[in-house]
């Protein structure tokens, strides 16, 4: 059977994508490896209030808690508060990401997609140099799924790009390789999403609590690969819930390995080829959150791909239009976000509790990247040359 | 040769994907949803031993 689209991965990038494809009129077919949608969770499943606004998810089942705000602790445990309009930005609510996957695959069914599970990708398709699709194996048996256009949204580990030629392999310095428990029976008294920085607690990274629930939190770990061991991320968060009394009489529910790329984005479009997603490298270098990207992209996406199929053209001209949307949307947060990554990893321990000592009190009210950046460049003038650089990008930034 | 090549325990390994990310040889796939390294393609680099979270995989750290 020939599918105008097949999508390789049924993560959020690959639900919505099929989703809005479909509804602009495209047969869509997505494969997905796994034997169910959205589970083992490899997620922190903080996500923005951004959501709202684009009716993606129906109903509340998907949420496990409403944030009022976050903290950000430097090494030293200086404090700075967001209060939730602000914070709301990066963590507005924590969801059940098993669920919130499968309501983002509902709605693609719903619209006319199919699914194919236990169905791994193995390789492109290919006539002469035009792809012509995916081919599969099922089980232990081998399909050939031929469509006019293969979507990746096979994640990190993804390997549609490379087959098509678009270099996707990360370096270690732009990926956080996490672990992450979820606990149950802590005593998280508050509904605020905790971030911990510094060398000593996540080198090039951070260890988050996210409150899932009355008594329940997600306490994971992100370390810059560049900068890991064998197994350090899963014993630096040891070493952090062992010592937190919050966590004292707790026990674990789930325990998960991750990997989230901090890259800049890769190209996005070829003939026949459209990625999104983590398989984009669409992810918020500074948090490590990629799923605003993937909703926001897979509908760009969607609806490129819908004029494709209407005028039975795939080529890169034509898709371009998801490409230049994307980066509308998105695309100079990301590159901006980048930029601080790379920033705060020349931060020792003394620059964080510094700056944090400096924001404590910052009255964070319709807070812009830039004026943040000037605030403190004025109190600490020697930051400017570290600072310089970002100012640019962030002029040109919408914020 | 004589290099020891990376070498995936199973039962350790969580499938994060994150060493299949970074291989500079493309050695490391799925099989059966878990990492496996192809030991043709392995260049004994170590990067994947050092960023896996939970020390799923070894070989020799140079
Ligand atoms: C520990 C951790 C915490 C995180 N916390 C947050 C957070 O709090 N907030 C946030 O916004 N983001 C967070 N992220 C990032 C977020 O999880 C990702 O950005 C998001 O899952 C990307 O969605 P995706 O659809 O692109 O890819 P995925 O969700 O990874 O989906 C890819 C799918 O493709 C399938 N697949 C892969 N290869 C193949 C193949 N060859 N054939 C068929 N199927 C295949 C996979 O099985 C998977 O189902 C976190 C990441 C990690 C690792
Ligand atoms: S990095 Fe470790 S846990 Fe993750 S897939 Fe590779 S071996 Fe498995
Ligand atoms: S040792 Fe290097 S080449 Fe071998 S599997 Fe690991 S990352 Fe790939």
């Amino acid at each position: 059977m020939k599918y105008d689209v097949v999508v390789v991965g049924a993560g959020p990038a690959g639900c919505v994508t099929a989703r809005f494809a479909a509804e602009n009129g495209a047969k869509v077919l997505i494969i997905e490896r796994r034997s169910e949608v959205g589970v083992p969770v490899l997620c922190g499943e903080g996500i923005s209030r951004k959501i709202d606004e684009w009716d993606m998810l129906e109903g509340d089942r998907w949420i496990a808690g409403r944030m009022d705000g976050a903290r950000i602790y430097s090494p030293d445990g200086t404090m700075v508060k967001l209060s939730a309009d602000l914070a709301g930005n990066e963590t507005g609510y924590v969801v059940y990401r098993d669920i919130f996957d499968q309501e983002l695959a509902r709605r693609a069914v719903k619209a006319g997609v199919k699914i194919m599970m236990n169905t791994m990708a193995i390789g492109l398709l290919k006539d002469n140099d035009k792809i012509t699709g995916v081919k599969a194996k099922q089980f232990d048996e081998e399909v050939d799924i031929e469509a006019d256009l293969v979507v990746g949204t096979d994640g990190v580990e993804s390997k549609i790009g490379q087959w098509a030629g678009i270099e996707t392999r990360l370096n270690p310095k732009d990926l956080e390789t996490c672990a992450q428990y979820t606990l149950t029976n802590v005593e998280c008294t508050d509904a605020y999403c905790d971030f911990y920085l510094g060398r000593e607690i996540a080198p090039g990274g951070y260890i988050w609590v996210f409150p899932k629930g009355k008594d329940t939190a997600n306490v994971g770990i992100g370390i810059l690969a560049s900068l890991s061991e064998s197994g350090m991320a899963k014993q630096l968060l040891d070493r952090f819930i062992a010592n937190d009394p919050r966590f004292k009489n707790s026990e674990p529910i789930r325990f998960l390995a991750g990997a989230a790329p901090v890259a800049n984005p890769v190209e996005t479009v070829r003939d026949n080829l459209i990625l999104v997603g983590d398989a984009a490298r669409h992810v918020d270098a500074i948090t490590g959150g990629g799923l605003t990207c993937c909703l926001e992209g897979g509908k760009i996406a969607g609806e490129t791909i819908g004029k494709a199929v209407e005028e039975q053209d795939f080529s890169k001209e034509m898709l371009s239009a998801y490409e230049t949307g994307w980066k509308e949307a998105f695309g100079k947060k990301l590159k901006r976000n980048y930029l601080v990554k790379e920033i705060m990893l020349d931060f020792d321990d003394k620059t964080l509790n510094m700056l944090a000592d400096s924001l404590k009190d910052y009255k964070f009210e319709g807070i812009s990247t830039l004026r943040l950046i000037k605030a403190l460049v004025l109190k600490h003038p020697t930051l400017l040359m570290k600072l310089r650089h970002l100012m640019k990008v962030s002029k040109e930034a919408k914020e | 040769m004589g290099k020891p090549k990376a070498k995936v325990d199973r039962e350790k390994c969580l499938a994060c994907g994150g060493c299949i990310s970074v291989c500079p040889q493309d050695a490391l796939s799925w099989y059966g949803s878990k990492a496996l390294v192809d030991d043709e393609k392995c260049i004994s680099c170590a990067i994947c031993i050092r960023i896996c979270p939970v020390g799923a995989i070894s070989g020799e750290v140079y």
